[in-house]
């Protein structure tokens, strides 16, 4: 099974190395959606990068080991849900009123710091959860699909 | 209890792989609970709207009005009483569907997937019905489109799935980067997305630019609709994905993705600012053309699931052909029956559909078949499907007793008045589809052939959509005129009305 197998040494070792990096940006993006450029979705397919570099470096075999289908489907159900939890937060007035901003307890703090804009940095944790979780099951189940000629 | 329409079903669908983990049983559970649920609260909202008139929603604050400017900054949900009966159809034949399918797709693998992706496309559809916004309607297309690729590609280890799925997703892409392109151009031209606002602009400031966004949102629309130049992929999804879902696609999607949202964009946003009768004869001229290829294709097929399909297409052409006179009369007696007998036959047409495919579903389910030259005396092992068959099959030619009738009624009668011409061509396009069914009835009541033989009716979770359905089109065949004047007809002319349409969102300003 040559497909199993991941890439050369050198490949390997510098992809130990910046796949931490990578979600670490990734996370950044992500939790600083409401304040800097990207957000959700751009920091979610960045941390699904690094799970990507992690396929194609190590190879299907070891990342078998490491991926459970259950895990990541409950986990993309889990940011769409936390995203919907928080789009009810402020149902007694609306649908999608950011009630954490008018009178939250948290997540209301002056504009411009981390915990200032409402439900935006939750929800944005969401779909960052939902696109990394999405993006990774979708690529791994197409390179574990039936091999060629089989 | 509007958002709870969209919230409901789509907390089913988030929900569904935590379900799917406690096993098979506790996932159809779900979806039939979710389901139900949703039909619960459709009927609620139905219920404000029929009394109350139209319904305007505002996500995030009360009021979709900006802090400081006169003009709505906000996505705002506005349904009227067409947008409120179409949601009520899409949520009784999901119901009907989610039920079916627990026995329907036994055999198959994936189904917490499947699950999802029926409730997805309940969102989408419902959100269509609801949205006042444009772009808000586009991102509900495009839901109710990619769980439909999906869904028709479900059965992936067989050709004619994924032959079919594909066929469907790229022309479909396609048709919705078209309606992107339109809601672009208007963006563009007006600086709004809201349709009670853009509708105001419009007609204050009618643009060639608002002419061309027409035109593409009309060709991406009649693609979903399956009108005739572009009808192949539903002659092909249709037959392939599994009968739960052809019941879906036929009975709603092509409805409300296609019909319903060209007639929602050329009376509530187009209204004010277009030459409606221009308009009405472009549609009424696809709409012949659908009426015609669409039934006549249905005779000589032999493949049972292509010939519904077929069959839908030609019904596509009626409503069509409703919408279009109401536009092309637009305002007199005639447009406003020709309206309410399209609102009529849309909503006819989707439980009749949705039956006849999920008849044809438990026939292929029971026998392998679709080829109605091995169906033979089908009649004979399984009475109370080809009882169920019959009742669809003169609802759909309109035969009186049955619901069918009174809608074909009333586009047949404002299409003779309106012009001759398009009358006769209706009544040639039911003649062809008279052939078509009376074809394959003849043929469950025939001599039963050896295949069919081992045949038994299908178990008790398939027999009760179908008779529900049954029971839902003979009890509204029964009182046709009622339903038709409270109803059909205040439909109609809430949706011919755009200045409440306008005034429900702009209050007054």
């Amino acid at each position: 099974m040559s497909e199993e197998r991941g890439m050369g040494i050198i490949v390997e070792t510098i992809a130990r190395a910046t796949i931490p990096l990578i979600g670490i940006f990734g996370a950044y993006v992500v939790s600083h959606g409401h304040l800097t450029p990207g957000g959700g979705f751009q920091g979610g397919a960045t941390i699904a990068g690094a799970g990507i570099l992690f396929l194609i470096a190590f190879g299907l075999g070891e990342m078998k080991q490491h991926y459970n289908k259950n895990l990541y489907s409950i986990l993309e159900g889990l940011g769409g849900l936390a995203f919907l939890g928080m789009a009810m937060l402020g149902i007694g007035v609306a649908f999608f009123y950011n009630t954490l901003w008018h009178n939250g307890p948290i997540f209301n703090g002056r504009p411009g710091t981390l915990l200032s804009a409402g439900y935006l940095p939750v929800m944005n944790i969401a779909v960052g959860l939902k696109v990394f979780a999405g993006l990774v099951s979708a690529m791994v189940a197409i390179a574990s699909y039936r091999r060629w000629g089989k | 209890m509007i958002p709870y329409l969209i919230i409901i079903p789509l907390l089913g669908a988030f929900a569904m792989p935590l379900m799917g983990l406690a096993g098979r049983k506790a996932g159809e559970l779900w979806a039939v609970i979710v389901t139900l649920l949703t039909f619960g609260v459709s009927i609620d909202v139905f219920n404000t709207v029929w009394k109350k008139g139209i319904l305007v929603y505002t996500l995030g604050a009360k009021s979709p009005i900006g802090k400081g400017v006169d003009f709505p900054v906000r996505i705002v949900w506005e349904v009227d009483l067409l947008g409120a009966l179409l949601a009520l159809v899409v949520a009784f034949v999901t119901l009907v569907v989610v039920v079916y399918s627990i026995e329907y797709m036994k055999h198959d693998t994936g189904l917490e997937k499947y699950y999802t992706l029926v409730m997805l496309l309940e969102v989408g559809m419902l959100g269509i019905a609801m949205t006042g916004d444009l772009f808000n309607f586009y991102v509900f297309f495009e839901i109710t489109g990619i769980a439909s690729y999906a869904l028709v590609a479900f059965r992936n280890d067989t050709w004619e799935g994924i032959e079919a799925g594909i066929k469907y997703m790229f022309a479909g892409s396609l048709a919705s980067s078209l309606v992107l392109l339109g809601v672009v151009l208007l963006y563009g031209q007006y600086g709004t997305l809201t349709m009670a606002y853009l509708s105001k602009m419009i007609t204050g400031n009618p643009t060639f630019t608002s002419r061309v966004a027409l035109g593409l949102l009309i060709g991406g629309l009649l693609f979903k609709s399956g009108a005739v130049p572009v009808h192949m992929w539903l002659a092909d999804a249709h037959p392939a994905a599994p009968s739960s879902i052809s019941a879906m696609l036929s009975g709603l999607v092509i409805k409300l993705g296609g019909v319903y949202a060209i007639t929602r964009l050329a009376f509530s946003v187009f209204g004010g600012g277009t030459n409606l009768r221009t308009l009405g004869w472009v549609v009424i001229l696809f709409a012949c053309a659908t009426l015609i290829v669409g039934n006549a294709m249905a005779v000589v097929q032999t493949d049972m699931k292509r010939l519904l399909a077929y069959s839908s297409v030609g019904q596509i052409g009626y409503i069509l052909l409703g919408v279009g006179i109401g536009l092309a009369a637009y305002g007199s007696e005639v447009g406003n029956v020709a309206l309410a007998g399209a609102i009529y036959h849309t909503v006819n047409h989707a439980l009749i559909k949705a039956l006849l495919f999920l008849i044809a579903g438990a026939v292929i389910h029971n026998l392998g078949t679709r080829n109605l030259n091995e169906l033979s005396g089908i009649a004979r092992r399984m009475p109370i499907t080809s009882f169920a068959f019959l009742v669809g099959a003169m609802a759909i030619i309109g035969v009186p007793p049955m619901n069918g009738f009174a809608s074909k009624w009333l586009i047949y009668e404002s299409s003779a008045l309106f012009n001759p011409l398009v009358g006769v061509i209706a009544i040639i396009g039911t003649a062809f589809s008279f052939a078509a069914y009376i074809r394959v009835v003849f043929t469950f009541l025939g001599r039963p052939c050896e295949r069919v033989m081992q045949a038994q009716e299908p178990g008790k979770a398939m027999l009760l959509p179908m008779l529900i359905l049954v029971a839902a089109i003979v009890l509204t065949g029964l009182f046709p005129w009622i339903i038709s004047d409270r109803v059909m007809l205040p439909a109609a002319k809430m949706l011919e009305n755009t200045g409440n349409y306008v005034s429900a969102v702009l209050g007054g300003a």
